[in-house]
């Protein structure tokens, strides 16, 4: 029998599903509000954007593509994007960083190697996702605006939310000693 | 055997399943994508008749006379007709609906893919996060609407919406269209399931 009743808003709150909840929502919330500040964002973010469209100019170039980069901007003979917030992989890092910090059983050591590790795997998907937007809009032209919009989002997203499921199920908790109380 | 272990409302990392619980999950969520997206694209025209009704139904809780009128274009474009501005009707904004809600595709995946649960449990719960994806996806036309009136219209924004409101307008549009939206399908799926990630309580003696 669990000590919190479900059914009672009191009980509800001293549920750890409450604690990450808030906590996940606030560090969201704030992540995305110190990241949207101008001298953050000019000086962290931008830059920051501008070295995932190298990568990408850089895959898509070992991929044939004859891709300049211009600052945030990849282009070719065939097709043009600027990428920008939104397709550099940030918003999934936050999401991504929110919920490893917001869980509640977890040691510093397993928070910091999950973030660590997480990103590298979310920076690499969303390299992913660059590279094959640039080759839809310039192969596939009429799919580029649901792809774009929908589908790598939902993907990237996606990608995010099961990182995180498998850190928190295999790292996150701590080790209890056998036979303690 | 009864079936009544399914039914317990504290999934447990047991019966041997708990280090495959997340490689399951992943798998149903994998293999549950394309119905997620099939689903989404059935209820897409109801949903957007929806979300364009009740924002114009809301955005006049704020206006006295009502001036907005938002029309469903296509099935899936919101169109927003301001009568006040520039001296009668004008056109002023044109939003892309699935672009609001396609956090739906995920959300459905998510909360049919817990192993173990009973699927009349999973649809339940995934009607519940759907009404509160719906709510959301309701106060997020608002912001965007809101937001274009009052920092995209110039000198008719600056004149009806003092500095508190456009900033209130702009980052609240910022954080529900980003963050927020982004966020919402791992939210909702955490209220209910993050028990299947967090560690087994120990069984209390007898």
């Amino acid at each position: 029998m669990s000590e919190s009743s479900p059914t009672t808003v009191a009980g509800w709150w001293r549920r750890p599903e409450a604690r990450f909840l808030l906590a996940f929502t606030l560090l969201l919330a704030g992540g995305f509000a110190f990241l949207a500040w101008n001298p953050i964002n000019d000086h962290l973010v931008e830059p920051f954007t501008a070295g995932v469209a190298r990568a990408s100019a850089a895959l898509l170039n070992f991929l044939g593509q004859g891709v300049r980069q211009e600052g945030s901007m990849l282009r070719n003979d065939r097709f043009a994007v600027n990428v920008l917030n939104g397709c550099n992989g940030v918003e999934t890092l936050v999401i991504f960083w929110s919920a490893v910090l917001a869980f509640p059983t977890a040691t510093w050591r397993a928070r910091v190697a999950g973030l660590l590790l997480g990103s590298l795997a979310i920076q690499a998907i969303n390299l992913v996702r660059v590279a094959a937007l640039f080759l839809t809009g310039a192969y596939l032209p009429r799919f580029f605006d649901s792809s774009h919009t929908v589908v790598w989002q939902t993907i990237v997203v996606l990608c995010g939310v099961l990182l995180w499921i498998f850190w928190a199920s295999r790292f996150g908790p701590r080790r209890r000693p056998a036979g303690g109380p | 055997m009864p079936r009544s272990s399914r039914r317990t409302s504290t999934p447990v990392a047991t019966r041997g399943g708990g280090a495959d619980r997340p490689t399951h999950l992943a798998r149903n969520v994998l293999l549950l994508l394309p119905a997620a997206v099939a689903l989404w694209l059935a209820v897409a025209p109801v949903y957007n008749r929806m979300l364009v009704n009740g924002g114009e139904l809301l955005l006049h809780l704020g206006e006295s006379p009502n001036q907005t009128r938002v029309y469903l274009r296509e099935g899936r474009y919101a169109m927003v007709v301001r009568h006040d501005v520039s001296g009668g009707q004008r056109f002023v904004a044109e939003l892309t609906l699935a672009d609001l809600h396609f956090n739906l595709i995920l959300l459905v995946a998510l909360f049919l893919a817990p192993p173990g649960v009973p699927w009349a449990r999973r649809w339940r719960r995934l009607g519940l996060a759907a009404l509160a994806g719906l709510a959301f996806h309701l106060a997020l036309i608002v912001f965007r609407i809101e937001s274009v009136y009052a920092l995209e219209l110039g000198e008719w924004s600056a004149r009806h919406y003092g500095p508190v409101a456009r900033n209130f307008w702009g980052l609240g549009k910022h954080l529900l269209d980003l963050p927020l939206k982004l966020g919402l399908p791992l939210l909702l799926w955490a209220t209910f399931y993050l028990r299947l990630v967090l560690p087994a309580r120990p069984e209390a003696a007898a």
